[in-house]
């Protein structure tokens, strides 16, 4: 009885925990936003708009909540809820600090794979049950992008297993707490970033719901609660991407200092956080949409093989280290290993970036030609 | 590839410039100084009295019809304070459809009306927006103490009941704005 409590009591705080969040996040979108585009964002609810997503939160509560004439009812009600529940299952396993963390998995990377693919089951629901025609548009362009960019993240993060021998967060972060992973692992860094901006449909990726072409993607006909529950999904899954990156490449809750003051753990995940995040509003604020054929080569062509090159020199450097060294009790990569395949790893990145803007260059000069003079 | 890296400099450039924000209703940015408001009324501080005669020039040409004037004997011309034998009786201008063309201005004969830099009328009734003679003029005087406006001295003309057939084109346009 008293486990079940206590799990029940920690759920709960997780809960409120994300929704905090989401609040924080949406403000500090705005405002980052809007000091990109020169201008101050929200500044009259409270000091320095302190309080606008509170007042947002407040309106979309109070909105009617309708269903659309012939939807589905039942799967218009369901579809929110596949929609939210994987990104809140997503966060029981994710640790923020090496003793904060409601369930420490053995498998927990693979539990979070799993467990987020069940969203796509939601998108394509809500798009379904709702009825509309942009509402199945949209679902089917998530459908599609969503399993398109699953891939090179499973790949990655099998890459990340393989190195780190173990699936669970907390060993994977201890095992950074000298050198963060980027260092040597700059490509699956990358590969990470660019599909998991593309699962949670950030702006470059944002083919499912973009405005413009099909007003709201699979969300057209939700409104009130409804709709505020897939906006608390994208956005917690926003900061889970931006949780993982930092825990499986950053280094997590390491950093100076954290060996003689704990307390010095959650800052740093904090801070680390919320670089990636910045980063993810930068690009929010700078680049525009792919179009989706490009978002579908870009994943199929690129992306996926690039995932299998990672893949493969992930594997081939620690066993060729292990022949070499013979010295297969450790699991943890020497530093001149480290350096080989960190090297590897920006050669690779450099080709691809070299052979892309190749490829654009010729693909612009057969344009020009083709247009009569 | 590259032009992705450069784009995201600009914007991290525009990241750390000043906002171009101005908080509205608490700060303003200054006007220009000729820029052109409701019309409103002058006052004449040397008779006290407004210099608009009541002449139905301005309601006339008027494009949205939005002047309503009505015109009486002067009383001060009867003791010949003033030389002016008519005077406004009633001024009604109805800001919510104005539009700021300056036509009254440009047609009146006595620089009696005048462009304000007055642009915050907003009123919560149909109403308030129709502003009387009195406001009128308490913004005219407004504007005059800001310099914005300083009629040349009136023309010397023979008192009241002298002369009636000769029309009010004393005060010449042309002249006036020199
Ligand atoms: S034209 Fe000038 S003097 Fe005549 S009614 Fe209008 S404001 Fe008054
Ligand atoms: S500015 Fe134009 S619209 Fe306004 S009162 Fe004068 S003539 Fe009429």
């Amino acid at each position: 009885m008293s486990t079940l409590l206590i799990t029940i009591t920690q759920v709960s705080i997780l809960l409120a925990f994300i929704m905090v969040m989401v609040l924080i996040l949406t403000y500090l979108e705005r405002k980052v936003l809007a000091r990109i585009q020169m201008r101050m964002g929200p500044m009259r609810t409270g000091p320095y708009g302190i309080l606008q997503s509170l007042a947002d939160m407040m309106k979309l509560l109070a909105k009617e909540d309708i269903r659309p004439h012939g939807s589905d009812r039942m799967l218009f009600y369901l579809a929110p809820l596949f929609v939210f529940v994987p990104s809140f299952l997503i966060w029981i396993t994710i640790p923020f600090t090496r003793n904060i963390v409601v369930e420490n998995l053995e498998l927990g990377l693979f539990y979070i794979v799993a467990v987020s693919t069940v969203s796509i089951v939601g998108m394509v629901l809500a798009g379904w049950a709702s009825g509309g025609k942009y509402s199945i548009l949209g679902s089917a362009r998530s459908a599609a992008q969503l399993i398109s960019y699953e891939l090179p993240l499973v790949f990655v993060i099998a890459g990340v297993g393989i190195l780190a021998q173990s699936f669970n967060l907390i060993t994977i972060v201890n095992q950074q707490s000298s050198i963060p992973a980027i260092v040597y692992q700059p490509l699956g860094f990358t590969i990470f970033f660019v599909a998991g901006l593309a699962e949670v449909g950030r702006i470059p990726f944002d083919i499912p719901h973009a405005e413009s072409e099909v007003v709201g993607g699979p969300f057209v006909e939700y409104s009130g609660i409804r709709w505020s529950i897939f906006f608390l999904a994208e956005y917690a899954n926003t900061l889970a991407i931006a949780t993982l990156s930092v825990l499986l490449f950053l280094g997590g809750w390491s950093g100076p200092l954290t060996e003689h003051f704990e307390w010095l753990q959650p800052i740093w995940l904090i801070l680390k956080v919320s670089a990636i995040l910045f980063l993810i509003f930068w690009i929010r604020a700078t680049l525009p949409r792919f179009r989706i054929d490009q978002l579908m080569q870009f994943a199929w062509k690129i992306l996926l093989p690039l995932s299998f090159v990672y893949i493969m020199v992930n594997a081939t450097v620690p066993f060729v280290e292990t022949v070499i060294t013979s010295n297969a009790a450790s699991n943890q990569l020497t530093g001149i290993a480290q350096i080989i395949l960190g090297a590897c790893q920006i050669l690779i990145l450099f080709l691809v970036a070299f052979a892309i803007s190749k490829r654009r260059k010729k693909y612009l000069t057969h344009l020009h030609q083709g247009v009569p003079a | 590839m590259i032009s992705i890296f450069r784009g995201l400099i600009t914007t991290l450039k525009t990241t750390f410039r000043r906002p171009v924000t101005v908080q509205y209703p608490s700060t303003h940015l200054p006007l220009t100084p000729r820029y052109m408001g409701f019309p409103v009324l002058t006052w004449d501080f040397k008779i006290q009295e407004p210099y608009c005669t009541g002449c139905l020039v301005c309601a006339r040409v008027c494009p949205t019809d939005v002047i309503t004037v009505s015109m009486k004997d002067n009383p001060k011309a009867a003791n010949e304070e003033s030389h002016r034998r008519k005077i406004v009786n009633d001024f009604k201008l109805d800001i919510s459809n104005c539009i700021l063309c300056g036509l009254c201005v440009e047609f009146c004969n006595f620089d009696a009306i005048i462009m304000s830099d007055f642009h915050e009328e907003g009123s919560l009734t149909r109403v308030e927006q129709d502003l009387p003679l009195v406001t009128l003029l308490d913004m005219g005087k407004e504007m005059q103490d800001k310099g914005k406006f300083t009629p040349p001295p009136p023309k010397k003309r023979p008192p009241a009941k002298a002369k009636k057939d000769e029309p009010a084109t004393d005060a010449d346009p042309e002249k006036q704005e020199s």
